[in-house]
């Protein structure tokens, strides 16, 4: 996910306030990624998918079909999970490296065909060219103005606030919603098949488990996340466009998920705050090394920690800052 | 008929870039059991230093390869010592592997960007000499002579596989780990060569690339790795003869995909759609990989 | 007709592996209500047929009837909702699950295993959980493994695992059940105690077991027939006194330098 540009600066509300929604927006992506690897033990690498397509699916309904949003958006969650279907029924019998490389090919093609069908999608200048040239296209025109009934809620409770306030609370209140319904699937004897699926698919069947079937509620569970987090991004940055939905976005949600821990709902939030804040936060260290870097070079420098982070986890503490060492399984 | 032509001459000359690529990638994966989400970049460093010593320093574009080449074997194999023998010896297996390889990707690529940033780079030779082949085929010289570099490579390579001593022990070791260890292979020296040969031919294959590309930005390796990983993948991990049919298959079957005698064939833009669509397709009917063999319960 | 028949028949059963047949032509019938056992020198086949059986391999030819019904195309998990379970050779105890999670696991009839009922009928899920806590601990009582329930299954030694093993194959409320090497590396004590056991729920419930086992005492005292494999065919069965004379039983085990089993045999 790529943030435009702030013309604020590390002291200001506001920019906290983005970085709690951006945060919260990855919390649920990162929960769909906790519920297929932690719990399940599947390695999906295009999750970013389900995202784009939720917020595609409803962006295109929005302005094309002149549907209300209030249809749109479940509509985006539907057909993001129909794709967690079809792309499961094929892939889920694979190794858990071959299923990593399909699913990320898997996201690639949604990319590449939201990039190249600019009838369909806007093509590479995204959401705004919908109607074509000329036009700039809205979807949010319905959040908008939910989003200020909200804010004005709120204002005659806990006086004066943003609008970015009023997102925060709306993502947050979903989140943990969402959080709480997972911690319910997961503590029920359904998520103790899928954590027996985890370390031994053979023991699962043995015992009468369908595999298959348990991972592909896992799949278009966790895809019904990402698409509610694809949803929320649509909504927090107005317009978005292929670049957003690289393959960069599912790893940042599983190094959030490896930061927190595995099979760890309740980790998922604390991952996703650490790593809104390295990642945000970075952005305006004004103190040596980072001082000796221009904008774009601090961006590479960002990714490059990133990465160092993601192989000292996995080398220093994999089971993450709150998970377990006894309930890892790694293969 | 001349169209098909040329999109065979420009399926062997992608084919051959991917297939080099891909014997790598196979023998990593099948001898050390890492399933190298890194490799692009090693692809974009050879690139990238071949661009340092040809056009920062001005040496020819021969002398460039193989110190690039030398350079990328050189990382791999301190990648080796400094990284990844240390989380064998600690019990990391495939999936964390995979996921280390992942962080490795971000730091190289973007270790790369801030070098050399995010221009588009090209190699100082010339692009604009291109022969016309019995009037049918149009390549530059350059695609001449990397496809020609590409299958000279494949030719040694293949040979020093079938025939040296070396060769077969990597071969045993990739295709049955178990066994060749305990039939006195020396692991050691297996692993730091097929690093220094995975390394050192992924460091030409992306000299090649930015030689067929003109033009080359430090994503360079990452775009063509799901393509190499498909030719992985439909060969049989492990597999480096495999590997080659495989990449050779992929590289003629995207550009056949284009041909306009397909019913219009598909749009160019789309040649990587129909890698994956290959490699899912193959996975469904053979889920070992074309050449791979059965996996015991 | 089901109920008076033999509950496992299998037929001419072939599975090959690279051009070997690990199983080549395999014959055999199971009695309902009885303790069979199925011995051979190690590469006999004895394992795979375990797991063309259970549905983990699928035999290139050949027939296998569970209660009448044709299994040899489902798969694990449906053959065992059928009521046919096995047990693993290489245990297969989840490690990173409790004891008691391992058992419970098993049980059938879980709505809560199902989304929609978790949110349709949470009150049910959780009334059956009970149910199935209480069972296992039962069985984990059963195998002497209740001071550890609480504890992970990786903690379990090699021999616990075995007991852990049967517990879960008992918890899913089986017809019959496939153990291989039960009693590996169980104290002998134990597993004394757990022959009676089988042989209690044979009697009062009326289950079949079908066991691999390479002592030949246990084979002797448990089993009211034996069934003998060799090169992946079945080359005697009868009872175990007939069969311990049977030549072609002595020939397969000097054959492959098993002496002590046959030595076992001749006692």
């Amino acid at each position: 996910m790529t943030a435009p540009l702030l013309a604020t600066t590390i002291a200001s509300p506001s920019f906290w306030a983005f970085v709690g929604v951006v945060a919260g927006i990855y919390t649920i992506f990162a929960l769909g990624l906790q519920l297929q690897f932690g719990f399940t033990g599947l390695l999906n690498f295009g999750h970013v998918a389900f995202m784009a397509i939720s917020a595609y699916t409803m962006a295109i309904l929005i302005v094309k079909v002149e549907a209300p949003m209030w249809a749109a958006a479940p509509a985006g969650i539907a057909v993001a999970m129909v794709f967690g279907l079809l792309i499961g029924l094929p892939t889920l019998r694979l190794r858990a490296d071959y299923l990593a490389i399909t699913t990320i090919a898997f996201g690639e093609i949604v990319r590449y065909v939201a990039l190249n069908q600019d009838g369909l999608t806007g093509g590479p200048i995204g959401t705004i060219n919908l109607k074509g040239s000329g036009t700039s296209a809205s979807y949010n025109g319905d959040w908008l103005a939910f989003q200020g009934k909200v804010q004005h809620a709120l204002e005659t409770v806990f006086g004066d606030m943003g609008k970015d306030t009023a997102m925060l609370a709306i993502v947050w209140t979903v989140a943990i919603a969402l959080i709480v319904a997972m911690q319910v699937l997961v503590k029920a004897p359904w998520g103790r098949v899928l954590r027996s699926i985890r370390e031994d698919e053979d023991a699962a069947s043995s015992l009468g488990k369908n595999v298959f079937a348990y991972k592909l509620q896992a799949l278009a569970l966790g895809a019904a996340l990402a698409a509610v987090a694809g949803l929320f991004f649509a909504f927090q940055f107005s317009f978005f466009s292929p670049q957003d939905f690289d393959p960069l976005t599912t790893f940042f949600g599983y190094i959030i998920v490896i930061l927190a821990g595995t099979a760890r709902n309740w980790a998922v939030p604390v991952g996703a705050v650490i790593f809104g804040v390295i990642f945000a936060g970075t952005r305006f260290f004004e103190f040596p090394p980072f001082t000796y870097f221009g904008s774009a070079d601090r961006a590479y420098l960002r990714l490059i920690v990133v990465g160092l982070i993601l192989i000292g986890l996995m080398a220093f503490r994999p089971q993450g800052l709150l998970g377990k060492r006894e309930e890892m399984v790694l293969e | 008929m001349s169209e098909l032509a040329q999109l065979l001459a420009n399926g062997l000359v992608t084919g051959s870039i991917i297939a080099i690529a891909a014997i790598g990638l196979t023998l990593v994966y099948g001898i050390l059991g890492i399933v190298n989400f890194a490799h692009g970049e090693y692809l974009a460093f050879g690139a990238f230093i071949a661009f340092a010593v040809n056009v920062t320093l001005g040496w020819p574009i021969a002398g460039s390869i193989v110190f690039a080449m030398v350079a990328t074997a050189m990382l791999g194999l301190g990648l080796e010592y400094g990284l990844w023998r240390p989380l064998r010896r600690r019990g990391a297996k495939v999936v964390a592997l995979l996921l280390v390889s992942i962080g490795l990707a971000l730091v190289l690529r973007h270790v790369i960007f801030l070098v050399w940033g995010a221009t588009p780079r090209r190699f100082d030779v010339d692009v604009f000499q291109v022969y016309d082949l019995g009037g049918v085929i149009r390549l530059s010289l350059t695609q001449i002579t990397a496809v020609s570099i590409a299958f000279a490579a494949i030719l040694l390579v293949g040979l020093t596989l079938a025939r040296t001593k070396l060769g077969k022990s990597m071969r045993a070791y990739s295709d049955n780990s178990a066994l060749a260890s305990v039939s006195g292979i020396d692991v050691d020296r297996i692993t730091a060569y097929t690093w220094v040969l995975g390394a050192g031919l992924a460091g030409l294959g992306g000299v090649l690339l930015g030689l067929v590309q003109g033009s080359f930005n430090p994503n360079m390796g990452f775009t063509l790795l799901l393509p190499i990983f498909a030719a992985v993948i439909l060969g049989g991990v492990g597999s480096a003869y495999g590997s080659l049919v495989g990449g050779v298959g992929l590289g003629l079957a995207m550009e056949l995909s284009t041909w306009n005698a397909l019913a219009g064939g598909v749009d160019p833009v789309y040649k990587p759609v129909v890698a994956f669509a290959i490699l899912i397709l193959a996975l469904l009917v053979r889920p070992q990989g074309l050449f791979g063999k059965a996996r015991y319960v | 007709m089901s109920s008076s028949g033999p509950i496992l028949k299998v037929s001419r059963v072939e599975k090959h592996f690279g051009g070997i047949a690990a199983v080549d032509g395999a014959t055999l019938d199971v009695a309902r209500g009885s303790i069979t056992a199925l011995i051979g020198p190690n590469g006999a086949g004895k394992t795979t047929l375990f797991n063309v059986v259970s549905g983990f391999y699928r035999p290139e030819r050949g027939e296998i009837l569970f209660e009448g019904e044709r299994i040899d195309r489902r798969s694990p998990h449906s053959i065992a909702q059928r009521g046919l379970v096995r047990t693993f050779q290489i245990t297969k105890a989840l490690t990173k699950m409790t004891v008691l999670e391992n058992v419970m696991l098993a049980a059938r009839n879980q709505p809560g295993e199902h989304l929609w009922q978790i949110v349709l009928r949470p009150g049910s899920a959780r009334r059956r959980e009970r149910e199935v806590a209480e069972r296992a601990r039962e069985l984990l009582r059963f195998v002497h493994l209740e001071r550890l329930a609480d504890d992970y299954a990786g903690t379990l030694s090699g021999g616990q695992r075995k007991l852990l093993e049967f517990a879960r194959a008992l918890m899913t409320e089986p017809r019959m059940v496939l153990l291989d090497e039960p009693m590996a590396g169980v104290n002998p004590t134990l597993g004394l105690e757990l022959l009676e056991r089988m042989k209690a729920l044979q009697v009062d419930l009326g289950m079949t077991f079908l066991l691999i086992e390479h002592d030949m005492e246990v084979v002797m005292s448990v089993s009211e027939r034996v069934i003998v494999m060799n090169e992946g065919r079945v080359i005697a069965d009868g009872p175990p006194g007939e069969v311990q004379r049977d030549q072609r039983v002595i020939d397969a085990y000097l054959g492959t330098g098993a002496a002590a089993a046959a030595g076992g045999m001749g006692r």
